[in-house]
């Protein structure tokens, strides 16, 4: 049957005038099929199957009995319950606070070590292996690592202080020091992450376009800030979104340095959810903030590409 | 022409030197201590004043019968293990499909905007959604949950960049090894496929180390002790009240020294994989 058909569709093209080109309907590779089969099934079921347990679960009074889900419809009760519960301000806020300032620092710090690694031909050899170090260790050991310095108790910046004679530090316990304290960690951890990316695209910039420029009477930080920055802009926007995205998903670091307090100083996104789901059982509650979180993003993403196409499209009128 | 380069330069390049230089040591002192605690006992740990000695009672401790680390080293081994070959098998089948054959694009389009939007969403809000699949297919718990897991959250990275790698291979040697008689799957695996060996390096090590990472799903899905990766496993260090702070941090090299080993080693691959990472986010 599949060779009849086979034969059936390739006479038109054979027949068809040249002018015609190929047929509308090209024939689809089997093996394509196949090959890309898994990788779609692991999306399916990993990806789609349970965003729609997840919505499930928003809409519905969940209650766990012998080890299984039980499910009775609350309509929506459980986003009634985000706008109601005392905890969303302060939850919302911290959030806001932590993305603000770890993408802004990270994006700055990362972008200045990478124009700054370019002009220096010493220290660069080494910094281009060192720097990029703390991205591939585990957030989990990163909080150890931060641990071992800050705890009030044994940690190396009060053995300094006290040896100083200077007043000793419990930043992890304090509202704003937990705060300062987590951004810190963020810091360390991901502006390599960003001087990478910067760093890499700081390669493709031409170097005969920057001599020019300094032929032309340019002093350095002039040649830096009017034609570098503006030539690795893209690069720098999109460390900026990717960082964005990671601040979004952030838990491992505040999990185990202060577990979202004191109170709910630290008490980022996913830390919430998963006291909701995992401490307090309430999975309609937790599943609803998913969904809300999942809903705006998919807004932001479209609000993003429609910003990015008529921006692109402007600048093309432009040309 | 250098020399004026240099002098044009020259406070800039001072500069950038120190600055690098203080740069250099933030990264490695948080490191370095660690280090250096791990081969410390206890008493001179939570003693007052900086005492450096040099002990292995952490390690023994931590290898001492009846602790879970060697069971979470395994279990971290058989996922990074499990990950990476899934990653790389069904990757580069997907990312080859993608990037050298005809498909529907009703198919590809959907599947590309998911395979995009999956690694936007914080993975702890699928977490309920994903503990009820899991709950209902019998994975909970296991070393083979947390393999798929991994690579459903790694696949998306693994099938794109196989795909970047695939564009840079010109059509007409697949077409080429069809003529001469060799079956789809066969010009794959033996034409195709030894051309893109820099992505698979990067594939792998890349994947491996998030898998050797990763601390949500652990967490999450598995109860604990000898059950759980070593993630979780440095996790239940961190106690309240009793903090094992010598063990806390041999545990920690334990992790992180082989990663960055790898990392010095497979530095080029390292690199692609977090650059090509973000031309796709």
């Amino acid at each position: 049957m599949t060779a009849a058909a086979r034969f059936r569709t390739d006479v038109p093209t054979t027949t068809a005038p040249p002018t015609a080109g190929r047929p509308s309907r090209r024939r689809w590779s089997r093996f394509g099929l196949l090959a890309v089969a898994p990788f779609a099934l692991f999306l399916i079921v990993f990806g789609v199957y349970p965003m729609i347990q997840l919505v499930t679960m928003a809409v519905s009074n969940v209650t766990i009995l012998q080890g299984s889900f039980h499910y009775r419809p609350a309509g929506v009760d459980n986003f009634a319950r985000i706008v109601t519960d005392p905890d969303t301000a302060p939850v919302v806020g911290a959030t806001a606070v932590f993305i603000v300032c770890a993408v802004v620092l990270t994006v700055g710090l990362g972008t200045l070590l990478a124009v700054l690694l370019d002009r220096a031909p010493f220290m660069g050899r080494v910094g281009r292996r060192v720097l990029i170090w703390p991205t591939v260790v585990a957030p989990v050991v990163v909080s150890v690592i931060w641990l071992l310095l800050l705890s009030p108790t044994i940690g190396l910046v009060n053995k300094v202080l006290f040896a100083l004679d200077l007043p000793q530090q419990g930043w992890l316990g304090e509202r704003v020091g937990a705060m300062i304290a987590i951004i810190v960690v963020d810091v360390w951890h991901w502006s390599p992450l960003v001087f990478l990316l910067v760093y890499t695209a700081l390669q493709s910039v031409d170097p005969e376009v920057l001599e020019a420029a300094r032929v032309d009477g340019a002093g350095e930080a002039r040649v830096i800030w009017q034609v570098v920055l503006p030539m690795i802009r893209p690069a720098i926007v999109t460390a900026a979104a990717i960082r964005l995205v990671m601040s979004v998903k952030a838990f491992d670091e505040m999990y185990l340095l202060t577990h979202g307090g004191p109170g709910n100083a630290t008490n980022l996104i996913s830390l919430h959810i998963r006291t909701i789901f995992f401490d307090r059982l309430e999975f309609g509650y937790g599943a609803a903030i998913g969904v809300a979180i999942i809903v705006a993003f998919a807004l932001l993403g479209g609000i993003f590409a429609l910003v990015r196409r008529l921006v692109t499209r402007q600048e093309a009128a432009r040309v | 022409m250098s020399e004026t380069r240099r002098s044009a330069r020259g406070a800039i390049g001072t500069l950038a030197e120190l600055v690098l230089i203080a740069a250099v040591a933030a990264t490695l002192a948080p490191i370095l201590w660690m280090l250096v605690l791990a081969f410390q006992p206890l008493k001179d740990i939570i003693g007052s004043g900086v005492k450096i000695d040099f002990s292995l009672s952490n390690f023994t401790d931590l290898l001492a019968p009846g602790n879970p680390l060697l069971a979470q080293l395994v279990n971290s081994l058989t996922i990074v293990i499990g990950t990476v070959l899934l990653c790389l098998v069904f990757g580069s089948l997907a990312g080859y499909a993608l990037s050298q054959l005809i498909l529907p694009r009703w198919g590809t389009i959907p599947l590309l905007l998911l395979a995009g939007f999956i690694p936007l969403i914080p993975p702890m809000v699928l977490v309920p959604g994903l503990y009820a699949t899991m709950t209902s297919l019998g994975l909970i718990g296991g070393n083979f949950g947390l393999i798929l897991l991994n690579t459903v959250f790694q696949m998306p990275f693994a099938a794109l960049l196989m795909k970047v790698y695939f564009d840079g291979v010109p059509n007409t040697l697949r077409e080429a090894a069809l003529i001469d008689g060799a079956s789809e799957f066969a010009t794959f695996r033996a034409v195709m496929l030894p051309l893109v060996k820099p992505g698979l390096a990067a594939v792998g090590t890349f994947t491996g180390i998030m898998a050797w990472n990763e601390f949500l799903f652990a967490l999450t899905m598995t109860s604990g002790g000898t059950t759980s990766p070593l993630t979780v496993g440095i996790a239940s260090l961190v106690q309240p009240y009793e903090v094992a702070w010598g063990q806390m941090a041999a545990v920690g090299t334990l992790a992180a020294v082989p990663i960055i080993i790898i990392s010095v080693i497979a530095n080029r691959y390292i690199v692609a994989g977090l650059t090509a990472g973000a031309v796709k986010g």
